[in-house]
Formats: structure tokens, C-alpha cells, sequence
């Protein structure tokens, strides 16, 4: 069976799963066993690119150059960009559409960054795998729109795996308890992961999970509750130090940890370390102080609740569990609002940071035809439709709509002879077409005829990820018709393509940086060995011998400083024979020395 | 009529004969939908307005088992396009019928006396309620007033009780069979019903403004 894997696209952390006979896996990183892999991508500025807790670390010095959080800005335009994250992060200005980081020199997208995280997991799965893996799941907020959902698709595709499937968070948080509990009946999935918050209310019967509604706000997460904390530790600076991004990611790494700990402890402190500047500054906290500070955060995960549930059409009374996730969800105050909510404590029990991944593994392994006892339905968390004359919002598919869903409409022309038919197709609840997010125009060519003479039907679908497509056909000559698409928020065909070949040249450029730092490191190993063999056994040495081992190793330590690996390779073969007879030598000695103790010792 | 159509139906991938099935029993293999086939009939279902909800949920279940892109995610692209757009009518034959106000308006579509739901015309049994209520709600925007609030809020409370009346009585509509009268009556109160569903979203509207007025101040 093909290994496909299931891909936890988190906005603080990432993981990859796989299912197995026994249930699904998190698969780890090969080097440390680490599980987690942190969501942030460095660019340094000799063009070498760093991934997870090296990334990480690297933020307090290169706030912008290391990207920590790069999920909050798939799909977006510079325009729904926080005056917070405008500080945080180097935009490049003055462009229509995606956003665009300007780092180390480089412009990057948000898919690209995202595409070193997925590469970097792809690199795990394929060491525990044993093998190539191509393929996959990835999971996405429920409440994430068409753009965004395709920045995810066109990350996945950068990174050189086929999207399978994009699942919604809290669905595949839902599989990994149906799995492990077998449980039927109704139940709301509370995700409040980094930087997005999502509902889900599902019905689980008989291997089947249909989601009944879902809602959520895709601003609104853990981050949130960091930089507010933040805010206390950094009041305690002049305010000229408090506004550098470098001691803002620093007071924001610290309020993090100061955060976790208030989940297991009722004091702690927020502690701001600036050697730069000599300084250290620290802010005593309470848990009641941090819970009355963030209230206001974890308040507005009960409008969305609420909305679910109404539009789910069941009663709070008919949910039989209420499953918590993300890692937001460990605080005490985020507990006491979910039961405050649904009326019952919230279930814990699978690691709120894995679950997600374990259900794309779950997925994943669905897909694959491993489980075929299961099947998940799912919806579209937004209404889509189109604009229609005076700016009107005309909705064609309502939110909530299990997918895969369709629709078709007939357009004709205003005018005479005109050639094409635009539409506009938006996402969104509000009644203006401007007050929605505007997904992509679609353009249709037609023959010119007399106004109101085409008719022209064009069909929407939405598919099982939760992403439009537009065909459109001519009634009058029954021939289907090109459809040009332009994304508001994403990436164009021809973008991608440049994209893709960067990103295979890049790939061969990480291979060829990883055979130097192996080569240089065996490299390293035998001239070491080397130098303690003729350090302890030069009197082994045969005339002339000395003076072709000194030449090999001159010849080596001068290749290893060089970034060509073959040479690299090559220097440390010649070496190796040149000290052949030498090394045979030296282990003869010492055999002989072994064996003579031996003999003193058997006497 | 279309009995011997669905006789000589075979499947596009392994020939098997698929009778009115959406997958073929043999390969497993999605099929095109037959030609003219309704919502009632993507769900296996007789064109009935009397629906039994949990046999629904069953047909669509099972359905949705055999014809979901997850099971033929691996299956050749014309395999995937046939699940994807099957799937599609699936849910919404599901949607549509599940919901008695849907099937009603669905039924008079397939009896060719579509609701419009553009009517300006008020139905007459709400005439004087949507008269006064469109007079309160004009005058709790120009001058809003706490007693006016409530007194909107009670008109919103007895339209709403009203409403589910009405839809209530539906299902006694649809098991009583009044042969040709069914479709006027039926017309008649889908149209109360979908006045009276307009006229509380307007009602929502205002009061909801009104209180983000009033948080403002």
C-alpha cells in the first residue's frame, strides 16, 4: 500500500502521522526523536534557509528574517494584516494581492515558507518510512476560506508532495476520538490552536462523521494571549527599547513560557533577558492577573459557539462530549469558558498538540483504502457566492453545506457584442459584496451576439477540500468554455511554475549542503584518527611514507574547507589509502601487543 | 417510462450492466447520473412529500459510503470527477429533502409552479402583521425607545411562534393527500412561510444595530 501521510500544518508547531495496523503515529525527527517541529522558517543571508528550533532561536537577533508564525498570513492581503504583525514582520510594499515577506535580500511568499516546513517533515516521514513519501494530508482551520486553503494546497506542492486532501482541524481532531472511543451521538470540537480558533459540532453514527456546522475566527488564537502578556513585561522598559522587534520577540518568547507555566503553577514570572543592552527586566504574574488580562481573548470563542450551535439546529444539551484542542487549551481559564459553554468539562485525553496530526493520519489512511468503516462529511464553513448588480452579495452556496457541493447559474450580456462574461466570486456572511473576501474573477469568453441573446451556464463547485472550481459551458452551442482564473489572494498559474522550478533547484542545493556537512564530518573524523596513529606509532612509518601521508592530509584539510563534496569524497579516499599499509601495520602491533599480555597473563 | 433505459445502462469502466445504480456492484466504479433523475431518485427514494427522516439519513449514509472522492481517491481521474459531481447532487438531495420547507418548494418545482421568492405581493392571511410591524420597526430606527425595543421583541416572539406553527403543519399537508388542491395550498403557505422568515431577518436586523448603536454610546 502507498504511504500517504497526515501533515498537522499548525501555526506554533507541525507534526506528521501515518496510520498503522494498530492506529495512527506520530513519526519523529530522526536525529533528536523530537516530535513537534517548530512552524518557523529563518532565511540567512548567504541564502541558506533554517527550519524549526534553530529558526526559533535565531528570532530575538533576525526578527525578520525568521518567520514564526507564517499560517496567519496564507491567503491574505497585506490590507487584512495586523498593524502588530505590519511591526513584526518586513512586508514588500505596493503589491496587489498575496503578501510578500521581504527577507535576507529575498522576496518570499507565505506558501514558499510554508513549503520548508512541509519539506523538512517530508524529510522525517521518509527516514521512518524507509522510504520515498510523495503523498498527503494536511489539515487546515475549519474556518479558512477558499485563498487560504489554496496557499496550503500550493505550499504542499512546493514542497514536492501531492494534497491529497486538506482536512479541517477539528474533524480530524474528531476521527482520532472516534477511532479510540468508538463513541455515536453529537460532539463540538473546541480548537483554539496558535492563531486560529475553530467549532466544529459533528454527528458520529456508524463509522460516519458528518459535520453539522462549524464556525470560528481565524484571527484569534494562543499568539493573542502572548502578546498581551508580553505587553506587561515590556511596560517595564523605556518605551524606545520596548518598540525595537527584537526585544518585542524576545518579550513575546518570554511571555509565552511564562504562559505554559501559569497552566501547572499559580505564580510565575515573565523574565526579559537583553544582553544587548545590559538589561533584564522581569514582571511578576498571578494566574487570576494573566486570566483577568486575556478575559477578553477567550470571551470571543463564545459568539462562534453559539453560532454553531444554532446553526447545527441541536440544543448544548444534545452534545454528549465537547473535545478540547490545541495547546491554548491546557490553560484553566480557556477550560472554565468551554464548560461554561457547553455545560461539561471538556475531554482531555489525547495530547491536545498530537491529535490533530493523528487524525490526518487517520485520514490519511482512509484515503489509502486502509479504512473503509469510515468516512467523514464535511462542510464549507463560509456561504460563496457572487456579486450581483448594485454591489449585492447573492449567495450561491450557503455555509454549512456538506461538500462536495454544486450549483449552477445562467449568465447572459448587458451589451451588445460583448465578448467575455465576468464574475466575481466572493466568500463571506455579509450582505455587501464589499464587505466579503473577494476569492478570484473569473472570466468567460463568449461569441458577440445581441445583449441578452448567450446564455451561458457555469457551474461551481466546491470540493471535498473546501476549494471552488468554475466550469462554464455555452447552452446555446453546448460547448464548454475556458475559464480564466484570477485569484485575489493567491498565487497564479505561471507564479507557481517559477515557484516550482526555484523550489527543485533549491531542493538539489539543500542535498548538495547536506553531502558537504556529512562529507566534511567524515572528513573531520579520519583526520583526527590519523593524527593520533602517527602521534603514537611513528617509528611504525617506512621511509617516504610520512611525507605521502603528509600530503594526503594537506590534501584533504584543504579540499574540506571547499563546498564541492566529491572532492571532498575523493581526498578522503586517497588518505585512506595512503594510510593503508601504515594502518595495517598499527593494527598488527597492537594485536601482537594484546596477545603478548595475554601470554604474560595466562603464565 | 424510463425503466428500459436503466435496463441497458452498463458501466463505463468494466461493462458490467449497472441497472439504476450509482456505483457499479461489480468494480465499484461511480456512474453518470441517469438521465432525468430527481433529487428523490439520487437517494433511492419514491417521489413521496411524506419522508420518513430516519430512512433518509440511512439511504444517504450508504450512499454517501459508496459514491465519496474518499473512496476513489486512487481510482483514475474520470473515476474521481464521477464521485466528485455524484457526491455533489448526493448532498444536495439530502439537504433539499430533509428539510420539510426545502421539499416543498422542491415539489412545486418539479410540478413546474416554482415559488418566487421575489413576490412583492404579502400574503394575505400576514397583511395587517406585516403592515404594523414594518411601522414599528420604521419608528424604533428613527426614535428608539427601551418600550419600543420590547414591544418589537414580543411582535418578533408571536411571528416566530407562528412560523414554526406553519411549519409544523406541514407535515399534516403533506400526509394528507387533497389530490389537485395540494399544490395552491402548498404555494400559499411556503410563501407565508417565506415571508414571515424575510420579515423576522429584518426585525434581527434592526434590533441587532440598535444595540451596537447603543454600545457605541
Amino acid at each position: 500500500m502507498e504511504r500517504i501521510v497526515g501533515i498537522d500544518l499548525g501555526t506554533t508547531n507541525s507534526l506528521v502521522a501515518v496510520l498503522e495496523e494498530d492506529g495512527p503515529r506520530v513519526l519523529t525527527e530522526p536525529e533528536s526523536g523530537a516530535r513537534l517541529l517548530p512552524s518557523a522558517v529563518a532565511f540567512l543571508p548567504g541564502g541558506e534557509v533554517v527550519v524549526g528550533n534553530r529558526a526559533r532561536e535565531l528570532a530575538p537577533d533576525h526578527p525578520f528574517e525568521a518567520i514564526l508564525s507564517v499560517k496567519r498570513f496564507m491567503g491574505v492581503g497585506l490590507e487584512h494584516v495586523s498593524d502588530e504583525d505590519r511591526r513584526r514582520y518586513r512586508f514588500v510594499d505596493g503589491r496587489e494581492g498575496a503578501v510578500r515577506f521581504a527577507v535576507a535580500g529575498r522576496e518570499v511568499t507565505p506558501p514558499e515558507v510554508s513549503a520548508h516546513i512541509l519539506r523538512e517533515l517530508k524529510r522525517w516521514a521518509e527516514h521512518a518510512l524507509g522510504g520515498p513519501v510523495a503523498k498527503a494530508v494536511i489539515t487546515v482551520p475549519a474556518y479558512f476560506n477558499d485563498s487560504q486553503r489554496q496557499a496550503t494546497k500550493d505550499a504542499g506542492r512546493l514542497a514536492g508532495l501531492e494534497v491529497l486532501r486538506l482536512v479541517n482541524e477539528p474533524t480530524a481532531a474528531a476521527l482520532a476520538y472516534g477511532l479510540d472511543k468508538g463513541e455515536e451521538g453529537t460532539i463540538a470540537v473546541y480548537d483554539l490552536g496558535g492563531g486560529t480558533f475553530d467549532i466544529s459540532v459533528l454527528k458520529l453514527r456508524g463509522g460516519i462523521f458528518e459535520v453539522l456546522a462549524t464556525n470560528g475566527d481565524t484571527r484569534l488564537g494562543g499568539d493573542d494571549l502572548d502578546a498581551r502578556l508580553a505587553e506587561v513585561v515590556l511596560a517595564e522598559l523605556p518605551s524606545e527599547l520596548a518598540g525595537r522587534p527584537s526585544v518585542r520577540a524576545r518579550a513575546r518568547a518570554a511571555a509565552e513560557r511564562a504562559k505554559q507555566e501559569l497552566s501547572a503553577q499559580l505564580r510565575t514570572e515573565v523574565v526579559l533577558d537583553l544582553p544587548e543592552v545590559g538589561r533584564q527586566a522581569r514582571a511578576p504574574i498571578g494566574r487570576e492577573d494573566f486570566e483577568r488580562l486575556v478575559r477578553d481573548i477567550v470571551a470571543r470563542t463564545v459568539g462562534p459557539c453559539r453560532s454553531a450551535l444554532k446553526d447545527a439546529g441541536g440544543d448544548v444539551r444534545e452534545i454528549k462530549e465537547v473535545v478540547a484542542v490545541g495547546g491554548s487549551t491546557r490553560a484553566p481559564l480557556v477550560r472554565r469558558q468551554i464548560e461554561e459553554i457547553f455545560g461539561r468539562p471538556a475531554l482531555v485525553d489525547i495530547d491536545p498538540d498530537e491529535v490533530v496530526a493523528l487524525g490526518a493520519g487517520i485520514q490519511a489512511g482512509i484515503l489509502a483504502g486502509g479504512r473503509r468503516d469510515m468516512l467523514l462529511l464535511d462542510v464549507v464553513p463560509l456561504s460563496l457566492g457572487i456579486e450581483t448588480m448594485g454591489g449585492v452579495f447573492t449567495r450561491l452556496i450557503e455555509r454549512n453545506t456538506t461538500i462536495p457541493a454544486t450549483v449552477k447559474e445562467t449568465f447572459t450580456t448587458a451589451v451588445d457584442s460583448q465578448t467575455s462574461v465576468d464574475v466575481h466570486v466572493l466568500q463571506g456572511e455579509r450582505e455587501l459584496a464589499a464587505d466579503n473576501r473577494s476569492l478570484a474573477r473569473f472570466k468567460i469568453p463568449i461569441s458577440p451576439m445581441p445583449a441578452g441573446v448567450p446564455r451561458l451556464e457555469v457551474t461551481f463547485l466546491v470540493d471535498a477540500n473546501g476549494i471552488l472550481s468554475v466550469t462554464a459551458s455555452d447552452l446555446r452551442t453546448g460547448l464548454e468554455r475556458s475559464v480564466e482564473v484570477k485569484p485575489s489572494y493567491g498565487l497564479t498559474e505561471e507564479e507557481m511554475e517559477r515557484m516550482l522550478e526555484e523550489s527543485i533547484d533549491h531542493a538539489e542545493d539543500d542535498v548538495r549542503q547536506r553531502q558537504v556537512r556529512e562529507a566534511r564530518v567524515e572528513a573531520d573524523v579520519i583526520l583526527a584518527a590519523t593524527r593520533q596513529a602517527l602521534a603514537a606509532h611513528g617509528p611504525l612509518l617506512v621511509p617516504g611514507e610520512g611525507d605521502a601521508i603528509g600530503a594526503a592530509v594537506a590534501g584533504l584539510e584543504t579540499a574540506r574547507t571547499g563546498v564541492d563534496y566529491v572532492g571532498i569524497r575523493d581526498a578522503i579516499e586517497t588518505l585512506s589509502r595512503t594510510t593503508e599499509p601504515f594502518a595495517r601495520r598499527v593494527m598488527d602491533e597492537s594485536l601482537r601487543e594484546a596477545l603478548a599480555n595475554r601470554r604474560l597473563e595466562d603464565i | 417510462m424510463h425503466g428500459s433505459e436503466t435496463q441497458e445502462r452498463q458501466c463505463w469502466r468494466c461493462g458490467a450492466g449497472v441497472g439504476a445504480g450509482l456505483v457499479c456492484p461489480h468494480c465499484e466504479a461511480p456512474q453518470p447520473l441517469p438521465p432525468g433523475s430527481d433529487l428523490f431518485a439520487v437517494l433511492g427514494l419514491p417521489r413521496r412529500l411524506v419522508l420518513d427522516g430516519a430512512e433518509l439519513e440511512r439511504s444517504y449514509h450508504a450512499r454517501s459510503r459508496a459514491l465519496h472522492p474518499d473512496r476513489h481517491q486512487t481510482a483514475e481521474a474520470r473515476a474521481r470527477e464521477l464521485s466528485e459531481r455524484a457526491s455533489a447532487m448526493l448532498n444536495r438531495a439530502y439537504r433539499t429533502l430533509r428539510d420539510p420547507v426545502a421539499r416543498g418548494r422542491y415539489w412545486l418545482e418539479l410540478h413546474g409552479k416554482p415559488l418566487h421568492l421575489d413576490n412583492k405581493e404579502v400574503p394575505a392571511p400576514l397583511a395587517a402583521d406585516v403592515f404594523d410591524t414594518q411601522e414599528k420597526l420604521e419608528e424604533l430606527r428613527s426614535s428608539p425607545t427601551p418600550e419600543l425595543r420590547d414591544e418589537v421583541r414580543q411582535t418578533r416572539d408571536a411571528l416566530a411562534a407562528r412560523l414554526h406553527a406553519l411549519q409544523e403543519d406541514l407535515s399534516s399537508l403533506y400526509a394528507g393527500r387533497n389530490g389537485d388542491g395540494l399544490l395552491g395550498e402548498l404555494k400559499r403557505r411556503l410563501s407565508e412561510i417565506a415571508y414571515l422568515q424575510t420579515l423576522l431577518g429584518d426585525i434581527e436586523a434592526t434590533l441587532g444595530n440598535q444595540r451596537g448603536a447603543h454600545s457605541r454610546h
